[in-house]
């Protein structure tokens, strides 16, 4: 059965470590296009996708991606907004 | 044996054991220094723009031609056999180009029309075939020989050193389909396996 991880990948190293944990492949999509440079780290989570036991080719596709998607810490978050308390 | 297996995408698996069970030394492709020593490549199913873009993108493309010229034996299946093909009718990219035949890409259907069926393959006799979203062979050029047929379409062709078919002979427990490609490599051995 082919299996494929999704939610939270932001990193080429993301998508190695999913592959590395078995996954055959990865859904990817807040993570690129909430990115600073979508057409570039989609690329590379590509390449990383399909390479994750080539370290230093996951090294130089992680070169100069720009930011990666934003994530929220959950102590900043204001009580109100929270789901269990909305 | 040593023979590589494209390994960017696709069923990669499945191809790396069918060789094992064949007993020969089965290589996942992903970088040039991977097709040192090779007697043969196989070309998984899976999706041919992907394969592609990937193998463009993992610097594969030249060092593979290069052994083409040099008379490497080579096995597509499926997507594979879209991507050596020399025309795909219904897409406006020309990947290798290394047989000399027209494909249609998807020509057997969606994904829930795959189907099983037994062919008559010129050589082997008859052997069971799995076609998923497979192509078809749409024009033949002169110096190709086609081996088995599915309702009046070619699905196995041959010409020179490369074979391909628009079936999925990994996928099953009969792999004489496969033993033939490996008979080539054989033919073959000598002129390649340096280093």
């Amino acid at each position: 059965m082919v299996n494929f991880a999704a939610g939270g990948i932001a990193t080429p190293a993301d998508a190695a470590l999913m592959r590395m944990l078995g996954a055959d492949g990865v859904f990817v999509g807040s993570g690129i296009f909430k990115s600073e440079n979508p057409e570039k780290r989609a690329r590379a989570i590509v390449l990383a996708t399909a390479h994750y036991d080539d370290p230093e080719l996951l090294a130089e596709v992680s070169e100069d991606l720009g930011e990666a998607m934003p994530g929220v810490a959950i102590e900043e978050i204001p009580q109100e907004q929270l789901m269990q308390y909305r | 044996m040593k023979i590589g297996v494209v390994a960017v995408q696709g069923d990669v698996r499945e191809h790396l054991r069918a060789l094992k069970r064949l007993g020969a030394e089965a290589i996942p492709v992903l970088k040039p220094a991977h097709l040192e020593g090779i007697l043969g490549l196989v070309f998984p199913g899976g999706e041919s723009t992907a394969i592609w873009r990937l193998l463009k993108w993992s610097g594969l493309v030249e060092p593979i031609e290069e052994l083409h010229r040099e008379g490497l034996p080579m096995f597509g299946t499926c997507a594979g056999m879209v991507l050596l093909a020399k025309e795909v009718v219904n897409w406006p990219e020309r990947f290798f180009g290394f047989i000399d035949i027209a494909v249609e890409r998807n020509a057997s259907g969606r994904q829930v029309d795959s189907f099983e069926t037994e062919l008559e393959v010129k050589g082997i006799g008859r052997v069971p075939a799995v076609f998923i979203r497979a192509p078809y062979i749409r024009r033949v050029g002169s110096g190709v020989e086609v081996l088995a047929e599915y309702q009046g379409n070619p699905v196995m062709a041959r010409e020179g050193k490369v074979l391909v078919v628009s079936f999925h002979p990994e996928l099953t427990d009969d792999l004489r389909v496969y033993e033939f490609f490996l008979k080539m490599c054989q033919e073959d051995h000598g002129n390649h396996g340096k280093g």
